[in-house]
């Protein structure tokens, strides 16, 4: 008893013969949620390798964080790990495969390939720039790959999440941290067009002149020039 | 001239009538692209009548990345990282392939100990991959215990490279002219540590699965790969020499320090998954006795024969290169002009997209259980398949 009651958050009031538990449903709900999240095995590319498979063998062992049953079915899955690139013609089976994943479910993108498309994010024509396009995303685990280590963290940063209710998909709740502020006279739109320029022009390669041509040209650029390269 | 094209609209419409004397309808079943044999993300469009496998059309592009395209971008050292992400299993082969392949075009010498490091940091990862072949075969064939055991192997293999290289699996670690560091001051001792642990867990390895008697009722006989097939689908590394056809390049056109080592290229006799089981298992011996010979003999001398930095210049017309793999022959043909410091085009012939296609013969007749064995004997790594 006194192991769940240092774990789990609630009172225990003493009676006669005993002690009685007082929580709440959705605190209860939340932390056995946290504690058995069932992976779906579902990996594209490297990533699979380390976050997969080692995590889950021996040495590393996923089962100390209670989520080692990997699931071959999204039916039977609650956290999906993405682990690879996610490339333009498996973007749909993804979304999918999240679709048939039963509420309450959470995305973990592993690796720069599935954070933003990683090494193949320029000069390519095939790759999805971040799974975040396809499904929400709840954690991001950077890394190419990611050492196992990492992934733990990120695992438990969505336990963590899990056990307060946040997701991507309560945003009110969630609280997420602002990690930079934009610098002045530039707004959020020029950034989206900027970069929605460069990919529509990465899309056709100019096989001669691509190398030279650099997209990246725009009001940030200047910026850069004129307030970080200052003497 | 025509070319029939056999479409998926072709096949569906049937050819003939079942083979059985039960009145059965012939259907598809997809396998993929999420599915646990996949090791990745491929497609395998199975036509069935019962059970039995009548045809497995293989859908591969899941995992098409672009890599030969984008490598046009990059010069001839920054096109090395994308080979760690082709068959990420054997990420410093397939840098060594593109390294060798630059250093033969461009002239570039290396040295005994460049050469040395690569050929053992090679047999180490050819070691780790079939470590790792050899527990997820145990865990498509229904018992999980052996992937247990494969990955404890795996660790210790990539602790040394940890040490050495910094990475456990994309390496970036051979280079054109020479290698990315020097080795780590501990390599050959900890190696060593590492092989005298190794070497008895083969066998234990042989009374854990080899013994097993569903092992090897599933592998025994089944998927029988003839030696002419296999020259004729392109197959090569294991399961062309569990066929019986002794092609090795390491033996038959030796590159790093493999004509100095002692060491034998075992061959199957049938061809069938047994054979490419016993194949595997006896080149990680194989791989440990090279190793061995090689590590207390590792000469002095500087890592890298060109700076960092410098320009490495190829000379305009096309140029191949190839290395043994652990899952066969990866040929790497450069077309360079053009460009000053980066490749024309780059095209590899990679080892698994020609085992692949192994598959459409060996199921073809067997049960829909029998494709489990068959995939994960031919040892595929998807992402290599697509590129």
């Amino acid at each position: 008893m006194a192991l769940i009651i240092d774990t789990l958050p609630g009172l225990a009031e003493k009676i006669p013969g005993g002690q009685v538990l007082v929580t709440s449903l959705d605190w209860l709900l939340n932390w056995s949620r946290a504690n058995s999240l069932w992976p779906l095995s579902f990996g594209t590319k490297c990533c699979a390798i380390e976050m997969l498979m080692a995590t889950g063998a021996s040495h590393q062992d996923l089962s100390r964080f209670g989520a080692e049953v990997a699931r071959n079915t999204p039916r039977q899955a609650d956290v999906m790990v993405i682990a690879g690139a996610i490339v333009k013609k498996m973007a749909p089976r993804m979304r999918m495969l999240y679709e048939q994943m039963a509420e309450p479910r959470w995305v973990m993108a592993t690796g720069s390939c599935a954070i933003s498309g990683g090494p193949f994010m320029y000069n390519s024509y095939h790759i999805v720039r971040g799974a975040d396009e396809v499904v929400p995303v709840d954690v991001y685990v950077p890394g190419c790959p990611p050492r196992p280590e990492a992934f733990f963290w990120g695992l438990l940063t969505l336990q963590r999440m899990i056990r307060r209710g946040e997701t991507v998909r309560a945003p009110g709740v969630r609280r997420k941290p602002v990690l930079s502020a934009l610098p002045q006279g530039i707004a959020v739109q020029d950034i989206r067009a900027e970069i929605h320029a460069a990919l529509e022009a990465e899309n056709v390669v100019d096989v001669e002149n691509a190398a030279a041509a650099s997209p990246w040209h725009g009001k940030l650029r200047q910026w850069m020039a004129t307030n970080l390269y200052k003497p | 001239m025509t070319v029939n094209v056999k479409t998926l609209n072709d096949i569906i419409a049937p050819p003939g009538a079942a083979a059985s004397a039960l009145a059965t309808e012939e259907y598809f079943v997809n396998m993929g692209p999420q599915h646990p044999i996949a090791h990745g993300s491929l497609r395998l469009v199975v036509r069935l009548d019962g059970e039995t496998v009548r045809e497995v059309i293989p859908v591969p592009g899941f995992v098409h990345r672009g890599i030969e395209k984008m490598a046009e971008h990059l010069s001839w050292r920054q096109l090395i990282h994308l080979t760690d992400r082709t068959d990420y299993l054997s990420a410093l082969m397939n840098n060594w392939a593109v390294a060798r392949t630059i250093e033969q075009a461009a002239g570039l010498a290396t040295n005994d100990r460049i050469e040395t490091v690569r050929t053992i940091v090679a047999e180490l990862q050819r070691l780790q991959s079939h470590a790792l072949w050899w527990g997820v075969l145990g865990m498509d064939l229904g018992a999980f215990t052996p992937f247990l055991y494969g990955f404890r192997e795996r660790e210790v293999i990539s602790e040394i490279f940890e040490d050495t290289i910094g990475a456990r699996l994309t390496m970036n670690y051979i280079q054109p002219g020479g290698l990315m560091y020097d080795i780590h001051p501990d390599f050959a001792q900890k190696t060593k540590r590492v092989l005298a642990y190794l070497k008895p867990k083969i066998d234990e390895y042989g009374t854990l699965l080899s013994g097993n008697v569903i092992l090897q009722e599933r592998l025994r006989n089944i998927g029988v790969l003839p030696a002419a097939r296999a020259i004729a689908l392109g197959c090569t590394g294991p399961v062309l020499r569990a066929s019986g056809v002794p092609c090795d390049l390491r033996k038959v056109e030796p590159y790093g320090v493999y004509a100095s080592a002692e060491f034998d290229v075992p061959v199957g006799s049938k061809g069938d998954c047994w054979d490419r089981y016993c194949v595997r298992i006896e080149e990680m011996r194989q791989s440990i006795r090279i190793v061995e010979q090689l590590i207390d003999h590792i000469p002095e001398g500087p890592h890298t024969t060109v700076k960092f930095g410098a320009r490495i210049k190829v000379p305009e017309g096309i140029h191949y290169g190839q290395i043994e793999t652990a899952r066969g022959i990866l040929g790497v043909t450069i077309v360079a002009g053009g460009k000053a410091d980066a490749p024309y085009r780059l095209h590899f012939r990679s080892p698994n997209f020609n085992n692949l296609w192994a598959v459409t013969e060996l199921a073809r007749g067997w049960r829909i259980a029998d494709i489990i064995a068959i995939q994960s004997t031919l040892d595929l790594v998807v992402p290599d398949i697509d590129r």
